[in-house]
This record gives structure tokens, sequence and C-alpha cells, in this order.
């Protein structure tokens, strides 16, 4: 008799499983179900309105001639490695800042955290008009003070920054809050016992700050990472993924493979290929960034 | 406590049952024919308030003389576009009986799916569209396997709108007529003096964003103007590097090159409404929202300009929408009633007087019926005389894909200037091939 089944009958209290019944529909219907229809999708040509179609293997075939597939790719990683150090460093800067006796505390906490309540889509047009080269408020500004302005979305070399920069402006506020409860559970004995062994601030800093705050900065890499590669709404909205598909995000182009265009098929095999793409990079950023924490 | 769980799964099941069973009640209606019971069509007109006025004023005067053959009205619900919506409702089997929003660029994709009746399954159909148009422009929009699955309903011909105003202030009258006018008025546009305005002054404005469908609002009209009434596909073949593509990328590039447009997509700001910008491409429908919103603009109109030293007559894109019955229909001769109704003259004049947008007939300069409203509307009628020479879109399998090719061929070349014209366009041509190699 396996350990399984003892546990079962050991169970005395059997509702257990009538109350986790409803999550287990919604995970088949939801979850288990879409994703095998998605595999099998994979080796289909489908448009929803016609009968699915088997063509074997073409799909995965054509993603590999598809240099736009991997610009996408490519784009989208040049979005992280600017979002996600930027997002950490300047959540756990304002993180520092808030967790001090200041005046106002309670206040600035609320509103560091407002942009992330506020809509994605209104955010981004909001911003679209500050970046706005001809008649926008950061170029208004810039022109005032006799600069030039900065083609911020019609430069394909800066319009992928300047999407990074507004991103992190939306999303740090929740990455403060996190930081701040990290903050919080670092016991204050650490902070003694390095004063009296005379270490200055940036000592604690490195040495007893950052150490305790590891686990927090790994939650942040990793929700950093998993929503930096679901960028759409910026792009979509602000770009259509121009100039010249350097804000092409590959959510992007599955989204238009799937819903513009109607290769289901295509956009399954997309899809497939990427999340094991972000699979992998999480798998590396957990090797790299994850430390024996300091009990 | 211990919890029966016999009988809360007794209860549960019985519960799941009940709502299956409620659910299978079948609410079908009256069968054909049957007249003394009747039967309700449902009908989707576009979702602007115009068409929706239109549609509403139709539906009822129809209902009224009608009570055996009720129409039910819905505008289009919400989507990206009338396609996508139109795909998932045959997807879904929940398409209306007849829609007056049919693109003919998407009819492929209806008519693959078996969403479409043809209409020429109907006695008198030659007989109902010979009276409203000759059969050379009927036949445009005859489908590859020889039916006919749309009526030709309205046309908004791409024109060119302008403000007279900001022509006047840079010191001219007459509206350009060839590319190089075009950009000598654009660049005395730029040139006026306005540091003292908060806004800029532009020749025109478009999206720059690299959306397949702005394609249909500047480069595929101006294409069709300078090739004197070419589409995209020659026997079925794309056949877009030619001198006439390249001189209408070439244009743009210039246009863009001597900052005559703005490098700018403004969100709920029309900068054209707003007389900040003097040139605008767009069809009839403008006039209403003009009319509405700027009474007191000083409004022209005139063709698309063309490259200089063209002859004849100058052709653009009539953004076509058509009347369709879907197969899902129960009742399809009544549809056909319907729709027999909806492209009546008194109905298109109608049209006309709600929309300001252009049925699709040969007799609308001629016609006494419509004379005292082009009177009264004497700007409409330069949409009119140029609807016997527009063109729609090729009926092509992935249109959407291959204009999107297009789009980001004319984003490096027209906006961003980082491809030679010709080079843009052998790139757009190799990926159009591209993409309909890997989806046959």
């Amino acid at each position: 008799m396996s350990i399984f089944q003892n546990r079962i009958r050991q169970t005395r209290d059997r509702g257990a499983y009538f109350f986790i019944a409803p999550y287990a529909v919604f995970f088949m219907l939801f979850v288990a179900y879409p994703l095998i229809f998605s595999i099998i999708l994979i080796f289909h040509r489908w448009n929803i309105v016609t009968p699915m179609e088997w063509i074997g293997l073409r799909n995965l075939e054509r993603l590999v001639q598809d240099a736009l597939f991997f610009k996408a790719i490519g784009n989208t990683l040049i979005f992280l490695s600017i979002h996600i150090p930027l997002q950490v460093a300047v959540a756990l800067f304002f993180a520092l800042l808030l967790n001090s006796k200041i005046q106002f505390r309670g206040f600035f906490r609320s509103v560091y955290f407002f942009p992330v309540i506020v809509s994605g889509v209104v955010v981004t047009i909001l911003w679209q008009q500050l970046y706005s080269y001809d008649e926008g408020l950061l170029n208004t500004m810039l022109n005032a003070a006799g600069l030039k302005s900065v083609p911020w979305l019609v430069d394909p070399s800066i319009a992928m920054p300047s999407i990074a920069l507004m991103a992190t402006w939306k999303n740090v506020g929740l990455y403060i809050i996190l930081f701040l409860v990290g903050l919080q559970t670092i016991p204050r004995q650490l902070y003694e016992a390095a004063d009296m062994d005379g270490a200055s601030n940036w000592n604690k800093f490195y040495h007893v700050t950052l150490p305790m705050l590891n686990p927090t900065v790994v939650l942040i890499f990793i929700l950093s990472t998993i929503g930096g590669f679901s960028l759409f709404i910026e792009p979509y909205v602000m770009t259509g993924g121009g100039p010249m598909n350097s804000t092409l995000s590959a959510m992007l182009y599955i989204y238009n493979q799937a819903f513009t265009f109607n290769h289901m098929g295509y956009a399954a095999a997309l899809g497939f290929v990427f999340a094991l793409i972000i699979f992998g990079v999480v798998i590396v950023q957990r090797k790299f960034i994850e430390r024996e924490s300091y009990s | 406590m211990t919890i029966d769980i016999k009988r809360i799964y007794c209860a549960v099941i019985t519960i799941v049952l009940l709502l299956v069973l409620s659910g299978c009640n079948d609410s079908q209606e009256f069968e054909a024919g049957d007249t003394n019971r009747g039967v309700t069509l449902t009908y989707w007109p576009a979702p602007n308030p115009q068409e929706i006025e239109l549609a509403d004023s139709l539906v009822r005067y129809w209902n009224d003389r009608n009570p055996h053959i009720q129409v039910r009205m819905q505008p289009i619900p919400v989507g990206q576009s009338t396609e996508e919506v139109l795909l998932a409702a045959i997807a879904a089997g929940t398409t209306p009986d007849v829609c007056s929003n049919i693109w003919p660029g998407g009819l492929h994709d209806y008519i693959d799916a078996g969403g479409l009746i043809p209409l020429d399954r109907f006695d008198d159909f030659f007989t109902v569209l010979d009276e409203r148009m000759p059969r050379d422009i009927l036949d445009a929009f005859r489908s590859a396997e020889g039916h006919y699955y749309q009526v030709p309903w309205k046309t908004n011909p791409v024109m060119m709108l302008y403000n007279k105003d900001i022509l006047r202030i840079a010191g001219y009258t007459d509206p350009p007529a060839t590319y190089s006018e075009y950009i000598e008025i654009g660049k005395a546009i730029r040139d006026i003096d306005r540091s003292g305005s908060r806004h800029g002054l532009w020749m025109g404005q478009r999206d720059i964003r690299p959306i397949w469908w702005q394609r249909l609002f500047d480069f595929y009209p101006f294409y069709i103007a300078a090739s004197g009434g070419r589409t995209l596909f020659q026997d079925g073949e794309i056949d877009i590097v030619n001198e006439y593509a390249e001189k209408v990328l070439d244009f743009f590039q210039q246009v863009y090159k001597e900052q005559l447009f703005p490098r700018t997509f403004t969100h709920g700001r029309d900068l054209f409404l707003q007389g900040n910008v003097a040139t605008n491409f767009a069809g009839s429908w403008q006039i209403a929202t003009i009319r509405r919103y700027a009474p007191d603009f000083a409004l022209g109109i005139a063709p698309i300009p063309v490259p200089d030293g063209y002859e004849g007559p100058v052709y653009t894109y009539g953004d076509y929408k058509n009347i369709s019955i879907f197969s899902t229909t129960r009742y399809p001769e009544e549809a056909w009633e319907f729709v027999k109704f909806l492209i009546e003259a008194r109905h298109d004049l109608l049209l006309l007087e709600i929309t300001d947008q252009i049925p699709v007939r040969d007799d609308l300069l001629r016609n006494e019926l419509f004379a005292e409203y082009f009177e009264r509307n004497p700007e409409i009628i330069h949409f009119a005389e140029q609807a016997p020479y527009t063109r729609g879109v090729d009926e092509i399998f992935d249109l959407q894909e291959i204009f999107d090719a297009i789009s980001q061929e004319y984003e490096a070349s027209a906006i961003y200037n980082r491809k030679e014209p010709l080079q843009a366009l052998r790139d757009a041509e190799r990926r159009i091939q591209l993409i309909k190699a890997w989806n046959r």
C-alpha cells in the first residue's frame, strides 16, 4: 500500500475534496485544457472559422526562418536588461528612504503606489503625450532650457529604453512595498551588532541590508522578469511595434499573428517557444542571483 | 460536527442537472413562410453614430410596414475591427441575418468559412442590381468562384480635404494637384512664423505607427492615383515593384524629410479639425464631423495629388462597405427582401442625408431624387464625381498581413528614411511572397 493511499485512508474529512473541486474544475477548464489545446495547435493551421488542418512541423519550420520573431525576442531582452536593474535600484532607493523616519511617510508610501493601480492603457496614453517629439511636455521643457528635442519614440535606438523608463515609473510602487516588507523583517540586532563593531552606513547596507534582502531581491527579479516578458500594452498603444520594429515585443508579435492575422497554429508555436525561453531565463536568473541568506 | 458528504454530492449533482436542462430550452422562433406567426431578423449596421441613426430610421420604417418580418437592429459589437468581430461571430455561430458593414477585403475569409450565402441564388438579384449600377461595376465584387456574396452599398472615395485658411496664410488659393505642388505649399506652411503660438502648422499628418489599415488612407490611395487605377495584385501575383509605387514612397519620404508632417501620433486629437494641419486624406464621412465640431471650417476638397506629368482621370481608393446575408440565417428569402429595401433609391437618399456617404449607384448625379440634397451639400458632389474612379482592394487571402508587410517598409522608407523606396518595395514583395508561401 503506497503512502498516498495511506494518507487517503487516514483522511477523516473527505469534504476537503469537495472544497477543492471548484478550483480543480477551473484549472482543468481554463489552464490544463487550453495548454493541451495550444500544444495540439502547434501542428495545425487554423484561423478559427475553418476546420483545423494538420501541417506537421511547418509552423516550427516557419518560426526558425522568421527573423521578425527573433527581433521581437531581442527587443524584449533589451527591455528587460534596462527595466529590471532600474526597477530594483529605484525601488530599493525609495524603500530605504520610506523606511526611515521622515515626515508624511504614509502619504509618500501611498503616492508612490498610485501608478500601479492606474490602468496601463491610461498611463501609456499619458506618457505617449509626454514623449511626443513635436509637442510633448518633455521636449517642450527641454527646448525651454535651451536643449534639443529628444526623439523618445521616433528613434529606434531610444524608443525601447523610453518604454522601459515608463514601465519602471508605472510598476516601481509595487516593488517599493515588497522591499519595505523585506526591510522591516531584518532583525534590529544585526544593525546594533554592526554599530558596536563601528560599521559605517555603507558597510551596514552592504553587509547587513543587502544579504538579508536577498530573498526579496530574488522575488522582485523573478516577478519583474515574468512581467517584463509579457510586455504588450505599451508597444501596442504607443508605437504599434515601431519605429522599425524596435519596440515590437514578443507578446505583441504573437498577438498580431493570432488575432490580427488569424494564424492560430503559428501563434501557438511562437507562444510555446517563447514560454521555453522565459523558463530558461528564470532558471538562469535564480542560479546567479539567489544566495544563501543569513538566518 | 460531521458533514454528510453523500447528501452534499446529491444536492450538487441535482443543481448541475437542473442548470444543464434549463440551458437546453429551445427558444427557436418561427419557421420561414409561416407568415401568420412572423419572423425576426437581426441586422448589424456599423457602430458609428451616423449609421446607427440611419439604421434606426430604416428599421422603424420597415417594421411599421412589415408586421410579419420584424427586424432587430444591433450595432456591430465593439472590437479592434469589424472583420475581427465578424470572424469571431462566424466561429461562434452568432452572426446576424444581415450586416451592412462588409469590407470586401475581409470577404475571402468569410466565404472560406462558409459564413455567407451567395446572393445570386435569388431570382431577382441581377434585375435589382442592374437597375442600380452597370454590370462591370457589379462584376468587380464577384468572388473568384463566380458567385456574388455582397451587394455594393456605399463607398467613401478617399480624397484630399484641405483647409483654405491655412493655404491662404501660406499665400496659396488653389490646392496642390501634383507632388511638387504639394511639397512647395508644404514648405511654405512649414516656414510660417509660429513663434508666438503653442502649436505648429503642418501640411498634413498621418499615423506613424505601422498599423496595416492606415495604409488604406495614404500609400494605397496614392498608389491607385499614381498608377491610373492599379491595385496591388495583377493576375493574382503581387506587383508593387514598379515606378508608380516607387514614386509614391519617394513622395512620402520627401514629405517627412522636409518636416511637412509631424512624427507624432496624437490620441483623441484631430489636428486637421483643430486647424493645425492643412490637408487630410479621408472620405466623405469627415464632412459630418466637420459640420458638427468645426462649423466655421473653410473646407476645400480636391483629388489625391499625382506625380508630376500624370495625365488622365485621378483614381483613388473607394472604401466600400457592402451588404451580405450570413449563412446562419433561417429566413434567407425574408433577409433578401430586407436587403432590397435597404438599397432602394429613397433610402440611398436617407444614407446621403444622415451620413454624407456615397451610395454605389451610377445615376447619383442624374437622378432628380438626389438633386435637392446636392444643392444643399455641394461639397459632397466632389465625392459623387470621384466615385466612378475608385478601386477597392484585391480579393486575396491574408490581405491584412500583406498590408502589414507594406506598412513595415513604408515606415522604414517614408517615415524614417532608412531605405531607398525601391529597396523597400523589393523587401515588401519578398516578405509578401514568403507570407503567401507560409500560409498555403
